[in-house]
């Protein structure tokens, strides 16, 4: 894959871009190099690189659209060449340039006869068009085409169920990934002891390759991040693993449903030996006089699980078992 | 080069040969009627018929349910005869509707595009076989076969004695027949020409003396009367009537057959069976016994015949005629009974005639419901052959022979194009040259090679004739002239395959794609593909689903073009104009000096449920040809057909997603809406226009489901719906009777306070699966009831937007088909050394077990189109060029793609064709090379969304009480045998008591559970039979055999009954 011998200085690991092209506004193409790696370090960068460059690098699309003329998707505009679903494909083309966070509003306000083309699109300034001769519509009589857009900033695409809207407004079903296509090959020199990395890019636009390779790898190492800090962290994933595996709030939560559900006299007079408690649960909580429900409802779980002998299922287990028993516990009438 | 004819003219050509000739026909046949004192005559003028322009649009009869029919009008005549009032009363008067084809071929009954597919039937003649019967000793049998498909079989045994047998009963002696015919002993020996023979069968016999007796007996045989019936003139009559008129009509074409067959010269209009028939029948038959003649192939095309729209029309305005006649004759009396003064028009009405083709379009067989998936489905629907429907086969019975393929089949029948499964072979599709002749026979033409003149002169050859010519096959040319290897062709002669020299051949065939059907003829590299595959394929071409953005095809075999523009998917000029004016549903073109308004058809609903919409092409002001195309219709790109997308593939394993012909695909699929799809259903409600009423207040019903309804009641235009949305709201007045709740429903009501309605809410809700965009509504006045209770009907119309998704079918055009199994996105996928990643991943093994290399070249060519950015038409069988055609050319074209973009990879000479390429998610390189290519996939129509089915409660059958089937009833999923064993063997009892009892037919524990959920406690276990057993038991009952069992005490020994 190499055409060019490019001479690197071998000290300290450099980047270069090698070759650009630009064969429209929105097919830019760029060719980087990294070197000098040690042998196999570039397959480890490559791939990386690649797979973040396809994956990670988040892009500005129309998301919405908004027209109030339009009675549905499939309708058709007198005076105007395109459906609107033809419209709503338009626009999901469109390629963007933002460095927004969120969603902001954009709108088109054109009067025919002409083109609609990108350029007519009136953004907030953040946000600008790379493309301004992308098609959007042409009129064909003296009307006005008024579309208000939603423009989003995020990664990956989506793909809507337009029932949760109901103003009116129409999804475009938004793909942002501003990466075309990525690619890395390796050139081992030197004996193959020592390597480059070429990373090829193409990208739609909406940002150079270069700014591409910037953000891939700033992602990339935004996930690795974590790795740096010396001290493991209590995140809860580890905590589980010989703790609590139940949520803490979940039992008090679900006994507030319950107590709310019923009376309290009704739970004095209920036993626990009514509710077929397993026997060692049941001489558990005797030996900790706990004998009606509302004294078991009385105690938390924390309070529970410093009994003797009391383990974390038996908290689990009396859930169950509350919660079958108790929601129905009319006498069972046989049929 | 002739040019390839319009797909639908088949069609086309019967129905005008319906209109030109067979009304007139029939018309001819009507008799003067005359009341039984003479003194009225009525008769119609035959050369006076008019079929007046439908009043209606095609598009409006579709939009407003309607038939699009054309009224006949004829001339009738009333001549009074009687003293006082002597003279004649002319007028023309309107006998009914007829129903008229459109431009697709197709017919408008209700709104409904309606096709008449051929029909083939056996030809009526005398068949001459013989057979080896359960001694295996060879049979000599003549079959004659009537018009309407009956049999009289003669027969020859051993010693030489001739048998008759009428519809597969006893057997008679010929002597019977023929006497109940009519002749006597001496007429008999006077006209064969071996008298010896019915001499030496009469000694055997002694009772045939009269022809009373042979009536009597042939009548018993005949009718299956049982005791001895006593002779009658009437008996003699019925005889007459019901078998020699009825079932041995032979018609036109059986008299032309056995006139030729035996030698006769019986004229032409004589279309019954003569003794004259019989006599040489049984001589040819025993000159055939003793080896002096040929025998009969019964599969021959030469002796089958196409009983196309044409006459299918005729015999049913035939049948209208009787009935018109009929009518003529009661009005007749009435009028003279009664007094009133006939008219020619009060005589008769448009009743038989409109009643009569509204029936044989509903419900014959023949007329089916114009398959409208795709365009392509569109024209070959109407190129079908059937042997099935009335007069017909049916598809249990009939034979192997007769479902094969028979070498008259040759540019007539398709040998590929057929159905899978219990109709193959028996509904067949036409050839791409072949017409309808004259006597209902298929033929095909030929280039006559001969030596004086230069020109190639075209001739359309009937079955039985080009058997008897040096047909070249076509599968080598004789291309250059120099070499004595070449002059040597294959050729076709007498059903063998011949090689021989090029000077012997007389015929050749016209065109490479003769001897295929459409679906066929659009499968590039048909010739590397088994047949079985290319089947598969031309069968699913035509289920695959048109997409909201669709490509044409990089590889191709130039057939599109005209598969496109024949199917009427397309807008066309119809005659030249300036474009003054476009808009997205309509075009005005000006020309001639009028202007014409070319309405476009926009997100119309196909009975497939898949989308039509046309896409103007033209801009205004362009100055338009005739015949140029105006608008782009679903699934056609540039005037061709495009069916599916040209998509990366790569034939390699992935983890196991691929295994048994599923297929991987990436991500883009899905989000650069590759393989999306529109589909339209409708929902239909009826409304009794009395008592009940449409409204958007229904308390019965959360406001949240009544949300898109407009003041009305109608779903709104536009909104989103999703499943169990009320679409129309309706109630319907109800006596309340409280009692009819069940006790724990009366219960709940009771204690959550809720009302009690006076009326049931009979909404339209929209079912399970169905969600999207409402796009339109329509009232539908029903005009075939009653005046009395007229019933209007709301018809809802949604549009749904389906991406590709796991379950749904993909397939080539190639027999390749398989079902998505997981979707991933694209940095998973396997990359080119490019970095592309692949879009689909297809199994390896399932090429060399199906055979179909096509799909290979296909694919590689493609890849190199893509690359070059060609697009290739290649007719099929390009191997007669040369050695190995297919594959030079695949090659070159990789080899030139390779190096015009300067991509090694393309093409490697040590596996041409194959490529590394590597895993997304590691980077590796795979092992060995992989196949990459760019096949034309297409999506078909078996989507998940219209299958996937669950059940958790829903109806059960009324007599088993085991839950429904289908998914369309909300259904269970049948636990049958084998799943029982797989219960037991996993020795799971309770989930199979389960699923025998509560979950399916044991009533009484099935309530217990629902009580069980509501309060609480254990499920019990059913003690006694399940319903589907007590059936049985009740059934054994019915037949006096009782089943029951008996607890005996052991202590008292006391018998204690159970019912079962």
């Amino acid at each position: 894959m190499v055409r060019e011998k490019i001479t690197v200085s071998t000290r300290t690991l450099q980047w270069k871009c090698v070759e650009s092209a630009a064969d429209s506004k929105r097919l830019l193409y760029g060719r980087f190099i990294l070197s000098p790696l040690m042998k196999g370090q570039a397959d480890t960068i490559g791939i990386a690189m690649r797979r973040a460059l396809l994956g990670e690098i988040e892009g500005t699309c129309i998301t919405r659209a908004k027209s109030e003329k339009i009675s549905h998707e499939y309708a058709t505009i007198m005076g105007i060449q395109e459906s609107v679903h033809e419209i709503l494909m338009n626009l999901k083309e469109i390629v963007l340039r933002s460095n927004l966070y969120g969603t902001c509003e954009a709108s088109i306000c054109v009067r025919g006869p002409g083109y609609v083309t990108a350029q007519d699109i009136i953004l907030p300034p953040y946000v600008e068009i790379v493309d301004n001769t992308q098609h959007i519509a042409s009129l064909t009589e003296p009307i006005e085409l008024v579309i208000g857009l939603q423009i989003e900033k995020n990664r990956g695409y989506l793909i809507k169920a337009p029932n949760t809207f109901q103003d009116g407004s129409y999804p475009i079903d938004p793909v942002f990934m501003p990466v075309r296509n990525a690619n890395h090959s390796i050139h081992s020199y030197e004996n193959g002891n020592k390597e480059i990395l070429f990373l090829e890019i193409w990208t739609n636009g909406s940002l150079t390759p270069k700014e591409a390779l910037h953000e891939a790898s700033r992602n990339l190492i935004d996930l690795l991040i974590p790795f740096l800090h010396t001290k493991e962290e209590n995140l809860s994933l580890e905590d589980n693993q010989h703790i609590v595996p139940l949520p803490p709030f979940t039992f008090y939560d679900k006994l507030a449903k319950l107590t709310k559900n019923k009376k309290k006299m009704a739970l004095k007079s209920i036993f626990i030996d009514q509710s077929e408690l397993p026997p060692r649960i049941y001489n558990c909580l005797k030996r900790s006089n706990i004998y009606t429900l509302l004294d078991l409802l009385n105690n938390s779980q924390e309070d529970l699980m410093k009994m003797e002998h009391f383990r974390i299922e038996d908290v689990k287990q009396i859930l169950g078992i509350l919660e079958k028993n108790f929601v129905i516990d009319l006498p069972k009438n046989k049929f | 080069m002739s040019t390839i004819p319009g797909f639908n003219q088949i069609q086309f050509e019967g129905f005008c040969r319906f209109i030109d000739q067979g009304l007139a026909e029939e018309l001819s046949k009507f008799p003067k009627i005359e009341d039984t004192n003479q003194e009225i005559d009525f008769e119609f003028f035959l050369e006076r018929y008019q079929l007046v322009e439908p009043l209606i649009k095609e598009r409006d009869a579709v939009y407003e349910s309607l038939t699009y029919s054309s009224e006949l009008y004829v001339s009738a005549r009333l001549i009074w005869k009687n003293d006082r009032r002597r003279y004649i009363q002319e007028q023309t008067i309107l006998i009914g509707k007829i129903p008229i084809m459109t431009s697709l071929g197709a017919f408008i009954v209700n709104g409904i595009y309606r096709i008449v597919i051929n029909q083939i039937l056996q030809s009526p003649g005398i068949y001459y076989q013989s057979e080896l019967n359960d001694n295996g000793i060879s049979v000599y049998t003549g079959t004659i076969i009537s018009d309407w498909g009956g049999r009289l079989e003669l027969e020859i045994d051993r010693k030489a004695r001739i048998w008759v047998r009428v519809s597969r009963q006893q057997k008679l002696s010929i002597l019977v027949l023929l006497s109940a015919m009519g002749l006597n002993i001496r007429e008999i020996l006077e006209n064969v020409c071996y008298p010896e023979l019915f001499l030496s069968f009469l000694n055997d016999k002694k009772k045939i003396g009269s022809k009373e007796n042979a009536i009597l007996e042939f009548y018993q045989q005949f009718a299956c009367v049982e005791g001895d019936p006593v002779f009658s003139e009437s008996l003699s009559k019925d005889l007459q009537k019901k078998f020699f008129q009825q079932r041995c009509e032979l018609g036109g074409i059986g008299r032309r057959n056995m006139n030729r067959r035996l030698n006769l010269d019986i004229p032409q209009n004589n279309t019954f069976l003569l003794p004259r028939d019989i006599l040489a029948a049984a001589d040819r038959l025993i000159r055939i016994k003793f080896g002096m003649g040929t025998l009969d192939d019964m599969n021959h095309l030469q002796n089958k015949r196409i009983r196309s729209v044409a006459d299918l029309l005729q015999e049913q305005f035939g049948l209208a005629l009787v009935r018109l006649e009929n009518m003529a004759r009661g009005n007749i009396y009435a009028a003279l009974k009664h007094n009133w003064t006939p008219t020619p028009q009060n005589l008769v009405n448009s009743t038989p005639l409109t009643d009569t083709y509204k029936v044989f379009f509903r419900l014959h067989p023949l007329s089916q419901v114009l398959d409208r998936t795709n365009p392509l489905t569109q024209i070959v629907h109407g190129r079908k052959l059937s042997y099935l429907g009335p007069g017909g086969l049916t598809a249990r019975t009939a034979t192997f022979p007769i479902r094969d393929i028979h070498p008259s089949h040759y540019g007539r029948i398709c040998p590929i194009d057929t159905s899978e499964g219990i109709n193959v072979g028996l509904i067949g599709s036409l050839a791409i040259h072949a017409r309808i002749g004259r006597w209902g026979s298929l033929e095909s033409p030929f280039y006559q090679i001969s030596e004086r003149s230069k020109g190639a002169q075209m001739l359309y050859l009937s079955p039985g004739r080009d058997e008897y010519y040096m047909v070249a096959a076509g599968n080598s040319l004789a291309l250059n002239q120099g070499i004595q290897e070449e002059q040597v062709v294959p050729a076709r002669y007498r059903q063998e395959f011949l090689t021989i020299a090029w000077e012997q051949v007389q015929l050749r065939s016209i065109f490479a794609f003769q001897y295929f059907s459409i679906g066929a003829s659009l499968i590039p590299f048909i010739e590397h593909n088994d047949a079985n595959r290319a089947l598969m394929s031309s069968n699913m071409q035509r289920q695959a689903v048109p997409l909201s953005q669709s490509e044409k095809c990089i590889v191709g075999t130039g057939l599109e073009g005209q598969a496109a523009l024949d199917s009427g998917a397309l807008a066309i000029a119809e005659h030249e104009g300036k474009i003054f004016y476009t808009d997205t549903d309509k075009i005005l073109l000006s020309g001639n000096g009028d202007t014409l308004r070319i309405p476009l058809v926009m997100y119309q609903r196909s009975n497939k449920n898949t989308c039509m919409h046309q896409k103007p092409q033209v801009r205004r002001g362009k100055c338009i040809k005739k015949g140029q195309i105006l608008a782009y219709g679903a699934a056609t790109v540039g005037g061709e057909l495009a069916l599916g997308k040209n998509v990366l593939v790569a034939y390699m394993p992935w983890e196991g997603y691929n295994f048994e012909d599923a297929v991987l695909i990436s991500e883009r699929l899905v989000y650069e809406d590759i393989y999306t799809s529109f589909h339209i259903r409708k929902y239909e409600i009826q409304i009794n226009q009395g008592p009940e009423r449409v409204t958007n207040e229904i308390p019965h019903l959360e406001v949240h489901l009544l949300r898109n309804l407009d003041k009305n009641g109608i779903v709104m235009l536009g909104s989103w719906v999703e499943t169990g949305d009320i679409l129309v709201g309706k109630l319907t007045p109800q006596m309340v009777k409280e009692s009819s709740y069940a006790p724990e429903d009366r219960l709940l009501r009771t204690i959550l306070g809720m009302r009690v309605y006076t009326s049931k809410e009979t909404c339209l809700k929209l079912p399970i699966g169905g969600r999207g965009r409402v796009i339109d509504v329509r009232w539908v006045q029903s005009s075939k009831t009653d005046e009395t209770e007229k019933t209007e009907s709301i018809r809802v119309y949604i549009l749904q937007k389906r991406e590709i998704k796991v379950g749904d079918k993909v397939a080539g055009r190639h027999g390749n088909k398989g079902i998505i199994s997981k979707i991933l996105p694209r940095q998973d996928m396997p990359y080119l050394q490019d970095g592309r990643p692949v879009d689909m991943v297809f199994n390896p093994l399932g090429v060399p077990s199906r055979m179909n290399v096509g799909q290979i070249f296909e694919s590689s060519l493609g890849l190199a189109g893509d690359l070059l950015d060609r697009h290739y038409r290649i007719a099929p069988f390009d191997e007669r060029y040369e050695q190995e055609a297919s594959r030079k050319l695949v090659f070159s074209e990789l080899y030139e793609a390779s190096k015009q973009t300067a991509n090694p990879w393309i093409f490697e000479p040590e596996s041409p064709g194959k490529s590394r390429i590597f895993d997304g998610r590691t980077g590796d390189p795979f092992e060995q090379p992989v196949i990459i290519g760019k096949p034309y996939i297409l999506k078909l129509i078996h989507q998940v969304d219209d299958k996937i089915h669950g059940r958790s409660s829903g109806r059960y059958s009324r007599l088993t009480q085991q839950p429904l089937k289908g998914r369309a009833k909300k259904g269970g999923q049948r636990v049958g045998e084998m799943e029982v064993w797989a219960l037991e063997g996993f020795g799971v009892a309770y989930i199979l008591q389960e699923m025998l009892t509560y979950k399916s037919d044991h009533i009484r524990a099935r309530q217990e559970v629902l009580g069980t959920i509501i309060f609480g406690g254990r499920i019990p276990t059913p003690e006694d039979a399940p319903e589907s057993f007590r059936l049985f038991v009740r059934e054994l009952r019915s037949l006096a055999l009782e089943l029951n069992h008996f607890l005996v005490s052991e202590k008292t020994f006391q018998l204690n009954r159970k019912e079962a």
